[in-house]
């Protein structure tokens, strides 16, 4: 597969997996390897100081998996910011998945919040990966200010409904100057298909894995679908047409006319 | 007699830090001089956190030189799962 080349990192995968939701540390990373992801995202939560040796990360193998630490849980710019700066003080990595989510009952994206804290972030020299609603004149206005990418949702984060953003994808697609990463909300590879062979760059997936009966075999599903979606996109699809057109030829038949 | 209360150790009163927003009492002796003593009190690997005294952002390699005082508002955040 041909390299996605993110802020002049390379990576082999377009799938970028999340670690939240998994039953166990070993599911996780068996999780991990599987789907073949080089980008995995992280969240910030205070140690839970009655249980203070659990700890998640020491289980991925920092070497193999660039880790990209979210703001979830940050209601507005400022909590974004804060967040950043934590991540960035814990793993000496700039890279951050920008997400203010508000509402916790759409955890739907502020646009304004998320716009007002990539300025701070990309000025204090983060690499900045914005999660947003498929919004096209967002996604200008963020590679504009030099986010690394856009990330629009597919559908809400973990609905598992699918790209139902299709229409307004496309018109990010045709504009956009940074790779494009369709996250949230899809449920199945064929989701994950849909949204490579439309040209997106990657995919970022997590509750359709970690909630699968068998995460494990869902991983490497999602992997075969972000595969197959990218060869079908750099393949050049033919349009769809109205009319039938016989794949054999129409002379030849055995029958007398 | 009667008066030995003035340098008795309960008339003291606690140290106080607010620790991921709970309020936690050390007696003098107890309360830790510096972050990385804390953090040993209370069972956390330092090597997996990032602090924040009084809103000040503290990094891994500084906590021992970060000094413990009464009042104090520390945050301690790891990174847990998410997407």
């Amino acid at each position: 597969m041909d390299p996605l080349t993110i802020a002049g990192r390379t990576f082999r995968s377009r799938l970028l997996l999340g670690t939240g939701k998994f039953e166990s540390n070993e599911i996780m990373v068996e999780a991990l390897e599987r789907s073949g992801a080089e980008i995995i995202t992280v969240a910030l939560r205070r140690v839970d100081i009655e249980n203070p040796q659990d700890d998640m990360v020491s289980a991925i193998d920092r070497e193999r998996f660039l880790l990209l630490p979210n703001t979830s849980g940050a209601r507005n710019a400022e909590e974004a910011v804060r967040l950043s700066r934590m991540a960035r003080a814990a793993t000496d990595i700039e890279w951050v998945k920008l997400e203010v989510t508000p509402d916790p009952y759409t955890l739907l994206p502020d646009p304004v919040e998320t716009l007002k804290a990539a300025e701070i972030l990309v000025n204090e020299g983060f690499v900045v990966l914005p999660y947003i609603h498929a919004d096209p004149i967002l996604a200008l206005k963020l590679q504009d200010i030099g986010t690394a990418t856009v990330m629009p949702l597919g559908s809400p984060i973990g609905s598992n409904r699918g790209l139902h953003t299709r229409a307004s994808i496309e018109i990010i697609l045709e504009q956009a100057r940074v790779p494009v990463v369709v996250d949230a909300g899809l449920g199945l590879p064929s989701h994950a298909s849909e949204a490579m062979e439309m040209g997106a760059d990657a995919v970022l997936v997590n509750t359709a894995i970690a909630t699968a009966k068998d995460p494990i075999a869902m991983a490497q599903a999602f992997k075969l679908g972000v595969e197959a979606g990218r060869l079908a996109a750099l393949s050049h699809p033919r349009a769809p047409q109205r009319q039938a057109s016989a794949s054999s030829p129409l002379t030849g038949f055995l029958r007398d006319e | 007699m009667g008066h030995a209360k003035i340098n008795s150790p309960v008339s003291k009163p606690m140290d106080t830090l607010i620790i991921n927003g709970e309020k936690r009492q050390f007696s003098a002796k107890e309360i830790p001089r510096n972050l990385s003593a804390l953090l040993a009190q209370l069972g956390v690997k330092e090597a997996t956190v990032v602090a924040e005294v009084d809103g000040q952002l503290i990094r891994a390699k500084e906590f021992a030189s970060t000094p413990i005082r009464d009042g104090q508002r520390i945050e301690l955040v790891r990174f847990v799962g998410g997407g």
